[in-house]
């Protein structure tokens, strides 16, 4: 890391509002992995996170540099707070945590003219790539300085719809693996405890089991699987959601009850076993703003098949970190499986591919992240409309 | 086109000669030209062929391969087999024309994955007589049936269920509750199931390998995932329509491909007209063509096709009924269904096969061109309601329940849409033959099955991302509606006269290509068809392309009310019948009651109810079905 915007960043405090902080979730893990790097670059936080409880809290231990409030989704509490905060003055750098964040503070901006603070807003992923032709989101996207785009979808997406934004309104602002996860695994090979209780081998998904989230392409995954030649793969699918019976109405349709294993929450210790000693990591999803959960895959040397849409393909290299099919595409998932499992070398050079690309001096490692928001800190100028 | 049959079992148990001829005999519908069968110790195969290309003894099945390890039995054609011979060169050279040989050989040479290389109808076995097992396929779309059974070691397959049961086994006839709940809410029973608990469909775009270990199925070409391409959209209207025009011409020559005289189904409508059209493009001089048309003004699109036909300039032929007249069909209907099937377009169906059988073997269809270019009406529909969805809560309640105030029923359907989630859940409720109507079958069928609903949201999980609802309704018919319902109308409807009918919408290509259109090149303007419309144009008069389609639905629910109210009530009260069945019957008779006394159109239901009675009859010997009205109706 270049040692020069350390200085540079030093004493800088931030106004970071959030949506949510401390439940499990790929924009919540976002989040921490976010203020995990101001801590690094020495960057004070004052965070404002709206859905969080007290109680929540112990999900999670935010870096000392950071003070966290939580309004329990007390709107207007949260608004006057966030007025105060910005009209106080106090800090060089807004962060918001989504675009409807920014609409509020655009609006309060308004009342502070003489301002010199910077505001950054992080775009993630479906909560921008519609909708953004109303007027009070040109409004709001006018008021920011810089919009850290997680992947190239996401910022094609809103320059498809806000045209007049230039393109140095926007940066490259990929996720990386945390450095607090990645701390508690490093250098250890998960024990192989949990996964023993499953066939031998198996494909995994991570993922909520919510009706409206059916876009992460499970049911593809079952299709394919009643498809393949080799009758001994197993699935076992990581998460909880009401969508499970409905996945278990396919599972009886295509008569893989044995071969299907629904887990429902699984601890972290448990998740790096399933990583570890999976056949491949398969999430064929259509709507990934990013995909935190293929960092993790990889991180633990799983050999990954995504779906080549939005988010997912910035993170997954075709034939590099992993394979990429077309979404909903079943005949074509079977086929990538099999090749996968048949072909011992490409599994194992997607696996180490894959490793690096999250290991420090990859692209997603946490270095890597720290680096980019440095830079960011550093050297973002206001361009204001 | 013709009709196959097979029994495969790893410890030689088949069938006797005698009773495998009695199932061959079931197929002599689909081909009456000729009949094989081919044995082994461990195989048995069967044909029955309708001759339409190569008609000398070198088409003649089973067949087999020049080296001799493969045996075919085919059902369909394959509309590109001199192309693929090209790129096949069998030792001793071709014996004949006869597709059946390239499709052995293609096997024989790129094994199962010689289905992508095919563009055609088909459904086919072949046994390795080396590897010993047998390879089953179905064609993308679903036009060719193709149906199996595996049980106690046994597995049996044929081209109806009628030549599959008796080969299956004692348990074969069971019913299959979840198909039995499907039928009453769609009105067919989708595929992979069938009426019979221990049969199956093949999907369509879908293979299996059986063996001594059992079935396994695979799918090797699909649709749903394909996404429209927005780049179309900003291309010149007029390219996008030379490319549509030519596929279609390009899809048409192809199905020429025949040595028996040929011809086309043509009704007042775009579809068949595109068809009509394409052929006269294609070089065909005087096309003929075949109408049906009817004596009530109100149902009749004779003159519409006869003003068609002659601005083509083809060589026409209607015949004109009056609708009673269709009801002499029936019996056949009953008989040739061999799973309860509700589609009353049957009759005209099979009314227009029965003419063009006169005069010709083999007849295009306009079949699938709804599916792909957006032709029903409920598909402005959906996206309409899609629109309202998305206003505020309050908005959507006042206008739920100004619906519900209004007297008519279809308002009060409208506003039960209102409360739907999603696009695949309001095609449901739009598709529905029971819509807001209790269920008919028990509550225990209800509790152990899934419902249709279920099957949609399962199926529509891997379309294309950001379809809108109209677009999802498109693809879920081409999954459901189109291959067990209008394609196995048509195939059972025409291969009851043994003609053989070729459906050119069908072709992948077109499929595909469909799929990569803009839903605005589909929908516009309220203007179903939009793009198929204007196309058409290059061909008709645009006061022919775009004039008020009258529709022909046959007047089920008046014949219900009228010459065939007693004989639903005799049926209706068949306990010999109803006891073979898990069905409500106070509920099937006040169903009855609601729609004879005019309260309610309650036909769709009501008529798959009955359809499926006369099937259970026809299936139980010991049961008499009530006698037809043999007199027109006043």
């Amino acid at each position: 890391m270049d040692g020069a915007n350390f200085v540079a960043t030093r004493n800088t405090r931030a106004l970071v509002l959030l949506g949510q902080l401390y439940i499990d979730g790929g924009i919540q893990r976002f989040n921490r992995t976010f203020l995990t790097a101001c801590d690094r670059l020495g960057v004070g936080c004052d965070v404002l996170s709206l859905a969080d409880a007290e109680e929540s809290r112990t999900n999670w231990s935010a870096p000392q540099s950071a003070t966290v409030r939580v309004f329990g989704y007390k709107k207007r509490r949260f608004a006057l707070a966030i007025c105060a905060a910005i009209l106080s003055g106090r800090y060089d750098v807004i962060v918001v945590g989504h675009i409807n964040l920014m609409i509020l503070v655009a609006s309060f901006l308004s009342l502070h003219k003489r301002r010199a603070t910077r505001v950054l807003m992080i775009a993630h992923g479906v909560d921008v790539w519609t909708g953004l032709e109303r007027r009070r989101f040109a409004f709001a996207l006018a008021k920011s300085d810089l919009i850290l785009c997680v992947s190239q979808y996401t910022r094609d997406r809103i320059r498809a719809q806000r045209p007049e934004l230039s393109a140095d309104r926007f940066t490259l602002f990929p996720n990386a693996l945390s450095e607090s996860w990645v701390d508690r695994f490093a250098g250890v090979r998960p024990a192989q405890s949990f996964s023993t209780t499953l066939p031998r081998r198996y494909l995994l998904s991570v993922t909520r089991l919510a009706r409206g989230d059916r876009y992460k392409g499970l049911t593809t995954v079952l299709e394919a699987l009643a498809m393949l030649p080799d009758t001994s793969i197993h699935y076992v699918i990581a998460g909880r959601g009401e969508d499970q019976a409905f996945l278990e109405g396919i599972v009886k349709r295509h008569q893989l009850g044995d071969r299907v294993h629904f887990l429902g929450g699984v601890s972290d210790e448990e998740l790096a076993d399933l990583y570890s000693h999976c056949a491949a990591f398969v999430l064929p999803s259509g709507k990934e703003g990013f995909g935190i959960v293929f960092l993790e895959a990889m991180y633990f040397g799983a050999a990954v098949i995504a779906a080549r849409e939005k988010g997912a393909v910035d993170v997954v290299q075709h034939e590099q970190t992993g394979l990429l099919v077309p979404y909903g595409d079943t005949v074509a998932l079977s086929a990538a499986i099999t090749r996968l499992l048949r072909d011992g070398s490409l599994r194992a050079r997607l696996r180490e591919k894959g490793r690096e690309s999250v290991l420090e001096g990859g692209a997603f490692c946490f270095g890597a992240y720290v680096e980019r928001l440095g830079n960011l800190l550093a050297v973002s100028q206001p361009v204001r409309d | 086109m013709c009709g196959i049959v097979g029994v495969f079992s790893s410890d030689g148990r088949l069938p006797d000669p005698m009773q495998f001829a009695r199932c061959l005999d079931k197929l002599k519908n689909r081909g009456p030209d000729d009949g094989g069968v081919w044995a082994d110790s461990l195989v048995k195969l069967g044909h029955r062929r309708l001759s339409v290309v190569e008609l000398s003894g070198a088409g003649h099945q089973p067949m087999l391969s020049h080296d001799g390890r493969y045996v075919i039995v085919f059902n369909g054609e394959i509309y590109n087999h001199l192309e693929l011979r090209k790129d096949l060169d069998p030792e001793g050279g071709w014996r004949g024309q006869s597709d059946t040989e390239t499709l052995v050989e293609a096997f024989r040479h790129w094994g199962s994955e010689c289905l992508g290389r095919l563009n055609g109808m088909f459904a086919f076995a072949i046994w390795d007589r080396k590897a010993r097992r047998l390879f089953l396929a179905r064609d993308r779309m679903g036009v060719k049936p193709l149906y199996y059974s595996n049980c106690d070691g046994v597995f049996a397959f044929g081209s109806r269920p009628g030549a599959v049961v008796p080969l299956a086994g004692p348990t074969a006839h069971e019913l299959n509750p979840e198909a039995l709940r499907l039928y009453l809410e769609l009105g067919y029973i989708p595929a992979p199931l069938s009426y019979y608990r221990n049969v199956n469909k093949l999907r369509p775009g879908h293979f299996a390998w059986v063996d001594a270990s059992g079935v396994r199925t695979s799918r090797y070409w699909d649709f749903r995932h394909i996404p429209p391409d927005g780049a179309l959209l900003h291309r010149a209207e007029g390219e996008i329509i030379e490319e549509l025009d030519a596929l279609i011409r390009d899809s048409v020559r192809l199905r020429l491909m025949s040595d028996v005289p040929f011809g086309a189904f043509l009704s007042g409508g775009v579809d068949s007209a595109m068809i009509v059209a394409a052929m006269k493009a294609s070089g065909v001089s005087a096309p003929k063509t075949f109408t049906i048309s009817f004596d009530e003004k109100e149902f009749d699109e004779g003159p519409q096709a006869a003003a068609i036909a002659a601005h083509i300039g083809v060589e026409h032929r209607a015949e004109r009924l009056s609708v009673e007249e269709l009801l002499s069909l029936l019996p056949m209907y009953v008989e040739q269904f061999d799973e309860p099937f509700a589609d009353s377009s049957s009759f005209p169906t099979m009314a227009v096969a029965r003419l063009a059988r006169s005069h010709v073997t083999m007849a295009l269809t306009g079949d699938a061109a709804d599916e792909l270019f957006g032709g029903y009406h409920y598909y402005p529909l959906a996206n309409q309601l899609a629109r309202i969805a998305r206003l505020p809560g309050s908005l959507k309640r006042l206008l739920k329940s100004a619906l519900g105030t209004l007297p008519s029923h279809r308002a009060k359907q409208l506003a039960g849409a209102l409360a739907l989630d999603g696009s695949v859940e309001t095609y449901n409720y739009l598709r529905s033959f029971g819509k807001d109507l209790a269920p008919l079958v028990t509550a225990d069928v209800l509790a152990e099955t899934h419902s249709s609903r279920e099957l949609y949201e399962e199926f529509a999980a891997s379309f294309a991302m950001d379809l809108d609802s109209a677009e999802t309704g498109m693809r879920l018919d081409m999954g459901f509606m189109l291959p067990n319902g209008y394609l196995h109308k048509v195939d059972v409807a025409t291969m009851a006269f043994s003609l053989e009918a070729r459906c050119p919408f069908t072709d992948y290509r077109l499929v595909e290509w469909s799929m990569r259109l803009p839903a605005a090149y589909k929908l516009r303007a309220g203007h179903t068809k939009y793009l198929l419309k204007k196309a058409l144009t290059r061909y008709l008069p645009a006061e022919q392309v775009y004039r008020e389609k009258r529709g022909f639905s046959v007047p089920t629910a008046q014949w219900l009310r009228g010459p065939l109210r007693s004989w639903a009530a005799d049926l209706l009260h068949d306990e010999s019948i109803l006891s073979k069945l898990p069905l409500e019957r106070q509920r099937l008779r006040q169903l009855f009651d609601l729609h004879v006394s005019g309260a309610r159109d309650a036909k769709p239901l009501l008529w798959a109810v009955l359809m499926l009675l006369c099937f259970v009859a026809r299936h139980d010997r010991s049961i008499d079905l009530p006698s037809l009205p043999t007199r027109k109706a006043a």
